[in-house]
């Protein structure tokens, strides 16, 4: 194994890439219970809506988050001649995607603490 | 190379897509109920939108998930027979994805 | 990390097909006299401690590429590296393979893989048939163009550092995308359109996904994932590229003719 921040990177790239394509097809599961009428689509709702859930929600928030920022830092690195930075993008997309789920993340916690 | 370049399109694509979503739909980030998500989605814009959505999350999602299993050599000998599963997938999951989007606006009119 | 160090730990990672089921780290102990250089230490072992360690080596001066090996996890030439430079606090110095490499022996590989995919993306130039009698008129700044890839040793330290090559061996590699991209740019070069369309099947370009590994692991500070950037966006635009290539070509012969 070659362990470096593009290799981090990378992985954790795939990882939550694959995280996101098993939650899509789970919340397009949870969605389409309105085909099935208002009742089953609120109960599915009532459902993922429990503490458990809104702590995966967060990190539901980071994998998109991170996946995100660090697909506009390939599009950046695929556009422009930007090699020589790839260290400091790498640090950069990590610092600003913990800022984003700590402000996104917080919220969340609070109002589920709150039992709202 | 037609991956590829499918990934980096559709990721432009949702850039903005998933910027509009996790605003729109997340914050504040209450208790999510069904008349709530009712009246936006009655909406024919917001229809539209949600369906180009789903269209290119579909996309990036699955053609993400090919290109992560034909990277490792055993998968890559199939990589036609897993081409084929992501293009049903795919299919099937849009027409049901837009079903379910308009089915919304059918349960407002109905008065649900 | 003292310089007051008088030994060093050199630990080795053995294997040996005939006995052995699996690696091990073989420990030894190496005078630190003379700031001997990894390469140094190495010969060192084998000539003092243990004939049976083997790797290989050559010019010992950081050009023929024999030496790449894989230092306290990070690839590099071994011939050009003080010993004392990787000494961890303890004194310790761990030297492997080539890692996603099959092992032929302690720290030699099989670099079967590395030139297969070489000799794919076609390395030596192919001139227009009609060759000058003295040299082709290119520009400095044509010639400028080419030195990011043309000072490459191929010691296969950027390969064997890819996480994509760890996966699957079907992937072209750095070091052959460095040569297709030296031989695309190289005004000289006929067979632009055959080298891109090439590259940009499944297992060319579309499969880096931008580690950097191979920069990193570079001992020459050359760049393969900015010349891979470079062949992606020029195999979009083909046509183009293989008309002004063509026209290109005329004056390097015509200016020759003039003389």
């Amino acid at each position: 194994m070659y362990k470096t921040t593009g290799f981090i990177s990378f992985v954790l790239r795939r990882v939550s890439g694959v995280a996101l394509v098993i939650y899509l097809f789970m919340h397009m599961w949870v969605i389409g219970s309105i085909n099935q009428g208002p009742e089953v689509f609120n109960a599915r709702l009532n459902m993922v809506q429990t503490p458990v859930f809104k702590v995966l929600e967060v990190a539901l928030l980071a994998a998109v988050v991170y996946h995100g920022l660090d697909g506009i830092r390939l599009l950046i690195i695929h556009q422009f001649k930007v090699t020589d930075y790839r260290k400091s993008m790498f640090y950069a997309v990590f610092v600003v995607s913990a800022l984003l789920v700590i402000a996104g993340g917080l919220p969340i916690i609070i109002f589920m603490l709150e039992g709202n | 190379m037609k991956t590829f370049w499918i990934q980096r399109i559709s990721a432009v694509a949702l850039i903005f897509f998933m910027t509009i979503h996790m605003i729109v739909v997340h914050y504040p980030p209450f208790h999510i109920d069904f008349s709530r998500i009712t009246e936006r989605m009655a909406q024919p814009l917001w229809q539209a939108i949600d369906i180009a959505f789903l269209f290119f999350v579909l996309l990036h999602a699955l053609a993400g998930a090919y290109v992560v299993l034909t990277d490792v050599e055993r998968f890559n000998r199939g990589k036609r027979i897993l081409a084929g599963a992501a293009m049903v997938i795919g299919i099937f999951a849009f027409i049901y994805g837009v079903q379910t989007i308009l089915a919304f606006g059918k349960w407002l009119a109905a008065g649900a | 990390m003292g310089n007051d160090m008088k030994t060093a730990t050199v630990r080795v990672q053995r294997f040996n097909p005939d006995v052995d089921k699996k690696p091990y780290l073989d420990t030894f102990q190496v005078s630190l006299e003379n700031n001997p250089t990894l390469l140094d230490a190495l010969q060192l072992i084998k000539t003092t401690i243990d004939g049976s360690v083997t790797f290989r080596k050559s010019c010992r001066h950081a050009i023929c590429g024999s030496c790449a090996m894989n230092v306290n996890g990070r690839n590099l030439l071994v011939c050009h590296q003080p010993l004392r430079k990787h000494l961890n606090n303890k004194g310790e110095v761990t030297i492997k393979p080539l890692p996603y490499l099959p092992i032929i022996k302690d720290l030699v590989v099989d670099r079967t893989a590395f030139w297969e995919q070489y000799l794919r993306v076609k390395p030596w130039l192919v001139p227009p048939p009609d060759i000058p009698e003295k040299e082709f008129r290119v520009t400095p700044e044509e010639v400028a163009a080419l030195h990011n890839a043309e000072t490459c040793i191929m010691c296969g330290a950027c390969y064997s550092a890819c996480s994509v090559v760890g996966m699957t061996k079907e992937y072209i590699g750095p070091h052959a995308l460095l040569k297709s991209f030296l031989r695309v740019i190289d005004p000289r070069d006929t067979i632009l359109t055959e080298r891109l369309t090439d590259v940009s099947q499944g297992d060319g370009v579309a499969r880096c996904h931008t580690i950097f590994n191979c920069i990193d692991a570079c001992p020459k500070g050359l760049d393969p994932t900015r010349a891979i950037e470079t062949l992606r966006h020029l195999s979009r635009k083909r046509q183009a590229l293989e008309k002004e290539r063509q026209e290109r070509q005329k004056t390097l012969v015509m200016e020759e003719a003039k003389r």
